[in-house]
């Protein structure tokens, strides 16, 4: 196992997080031992950050402890991961509008302790302002929907600190089924430069057909 | 002095102009019970609220600000810097106002708290309003499949008794007649009697009738469900929605219900939105510079505005929508029935707009 960002591990061409409930799976991921530790196999067909890891991403700005605002955290495929790497100390808010998967994180984040459900729409950030404690660090946002750049632009607004980074998965089908893939993420990223700079991005195919990540930072 | 009395989901802050911590005073350490104040606090002062407030009042402070307008409050300021200060600083003000001792123990708080919340929104949503909003759809589909039928028992009966068509304009009324007497010479009400001697239309066989009769019976069955489901919704307004069923009647609540996607939602609605609701198409066609914007959307159902002359609708709508808005939160927050209470307001208060000179 070496660590390639802070909690992230790489061996043999798959990323690992460390287990933070040992002996407990979340989607059915591999688990692995390595000098008494355990890891989770992240999957990089079935998590979009991996797809960038695997694509060979040099931002990845999460680190123990932090704050994040995941916008579209789904049943917690991906959420489970960023829980290992910011632990105890961490907080994920993790809003979802579809109380169907948000039904299935539940347990995951009774057993973490450190990821907080939260039923809403992320068009409507004043629906869940109450219980997002302090300004995040990072704001992730993977909501496959035509608006996703304002959606991001306006969380990151209200809840991200200054200087704090922003990621988002784009999905050029979501935004636009007529124009090539490349066209809808210049006139995306053209959006977001004017909210905050730029550091990467990353194409996620093949693991994750016509999908952009980008990692910026707040000005 | 001045104070700013903030609610948030470990306890009551209050901070002054220059965002100094003055006082704060837990929620009670249980998840549930701290969701449900912080919901609370919306729409009535808690004794939280009430506590730092009178130990500062103590301390020779006047002017109490709050983000909500509700009874006991004088000065509201929603959304002011020092609101905002605190709702940025949860976890920093917790741990300097000891509510908790470490970070991680209000992680586990917090986790636990989200948790119980999103449950609760969960059965909510699934158990109760979506049951409204699904019957509200199925009534819609109803309503369009009985209008297409209506049609064409219109059009069909009309081959044999033309005239009947435009002297029965009530579908209901026409298809009782048709399924009852089947064969015009046999037709008895008071509104055809004149028109079946010189009817123009043709003779037909017995089973020709006999299948229009069948078919609009069909109809009057759909009609009968129509109504079951409407008294369906209503035992469910009853339970769920009891103050609002009260202000809006069963036919407009349920669809305030549907269209503003549940009752979660309109409970956070401004009144000035709800006022709104239904009208999204032509607010949309305002906003691309087409049309006129418009002032209400399907509030006009309500029978207050639609009996009332044109130059008071507005002025009605307005009334209507901020007694709903009241009576969804109510409903919402699971707090007691005051629907009486609020209806009889609003038909007092819609008198004097009735009577006032426009
Ligand atoms: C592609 S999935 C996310 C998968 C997840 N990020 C993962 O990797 O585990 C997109 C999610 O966004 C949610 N979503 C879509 N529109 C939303 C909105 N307006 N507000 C909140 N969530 C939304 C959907 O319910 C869905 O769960």
């Amino acid at each position: 196992m070496n660590r390639i960002f802070d909690g992230v591990f790489v061996d043999r061409g798959d990323f690992f997080t460390r287990n933070m409930v040992p002996g407990r799976r979340v989607y059915g991921e591999d688990l692995a031992r390595s000098q008494g530790i355990e890891y989770r196999r992240w999957d990089f067909t079935r998590s979009k950050p991996a797809a960038a890891l695997k694509n060979g991403i040099r931002n990845f700005p999460l680190h123990e402890g932090m704050k994040i605002l995941y916008l579209g955290v789904a049943s917690g495929t991906t959420a489970s991961h960023f829980s290992d790497i910011v632990g105890l100390e961490g907080m994920i808010y993790g809003v979802d509008i579809s109380q169907r998967v948000l039904r299935q994180i539940i347990p995951i984040a009774e057993e973490r302790g450190n990821i907080a459900p939260i039923l809403g729409d992320t068009r409507k950030p004043e629906e869940y302002a109450g219980l997002i404690l302090e300004k995040v660090d990072l704001v992730f946002e993977d909501v496959a929907s035509d608006d996703q750049i304002p959606i991001l632009i306006r969380n990151c607004d209200k809840f991200l600190r200054s200087g704090g980074f922003a990621m988002i998965a784009i999905k050029s089908q979501s935004i636009d089924v007529v124009k090539s893939p490349k066209e809808v993420y210049r006139e995306c990223v053209g959006e977001l430069e004017k909210n905050f700079e730029i550091l990467e991005k990353v194409e996620l195919d093949p693991h994750e057909k016509h999908h952009l990540m980008v990692v910026m930072r707040k000005k | 002095m001045r104070a700013y009395i903030v609610s948030t989901i470990v306890g009551v802050f209050a901070v002054d102009e220059n965002n100094r911590l003055l006082s704060s005073k837990a929620f009670p350490k249980e998840p549930r019970e701290a969701a449900e104040k912080l919901k609370l606090s919306e729409i009535e002062m808690l004794d939280e609220e009430r506590f730092v407030r009178d130990v500062l009042g103590k301390k020779g402070f006047r002017e109490f600000i709050f983000g909500y307008r509700k009874a006991g409050v004088k000065h509201v300021e929603p959304n002011s810097p020092a609101e905002q200060f605190v709702k940025d600083n949860v976890r920093k003000l917790a741990v300097d106002a000891k509510i908790f001792s470490n970070p991680a123990d209000l992680n586990q708080f917090l986790t636990k708290a989200t948790i119980e919340l999103a449950k609760v929104h969960i059965k909510k949503s699934i158990q109760r309003d979506s049951l409204v909003v699904q019957a509200n759809g199925a009534l819609e589909d109803l309503d369009k499949s009985i209008n297409i039928y209506m049609e064409r028992l219109r059009e069909w009966y009309g081959l044999h008794f033309p005239e009947m068509d435009r002297a029965v304009s009530g579908h209901e009324k026409f298809a009782t007649l048709v399924a009852k007497f089947g064969d015009r010479e046999n037709v008895t009400d008071a509104d055809v009697e004149g028109l079946k001697k010189n009817s123009m239309g043709a003779d037909l066989e017995d089973e020709d009738i006999r299948m229009m009769q069948s078919f609009a019976g069909k109809i009057l069955e759909m009609y009968k469900l129509r109504e079951d489901m409407v008294s369906y919704v209503e035992g469910i307004l009853k339970k769920v929605a009891p103050n609002l069923l009260d202000v809006a009647g069963v036919s407009l609540a349920m669809r305030m219900i549907a269209k503003s996607g549940g009752l979660a939602r309109l409970s956070r609605m401004p009144s000035s939105t709800i006022q709104l609701i239904g009208a999204e198409k032509a607010l949309f066609r305002f906003l691309k510079g087409k049309g006129r914007s418009p002032r209400h959307g399907i509030i006009f159902g309500h029978p207050l505005i639609q009996g009332a002359r044109d130059e008071h609708r507005g002025k009605l709508a307005r009334l209507v929508a901020s007694k709903m808005s009241i009576a969804a939160k109510l409903d919402f927050y699971g707090k007691e029935y005051r629907g009486d209470k609020l209806k009889k307001e609003l038909t007092e208060k819609a008198k004097t707009i009735v009577s006032s000179k426009a």
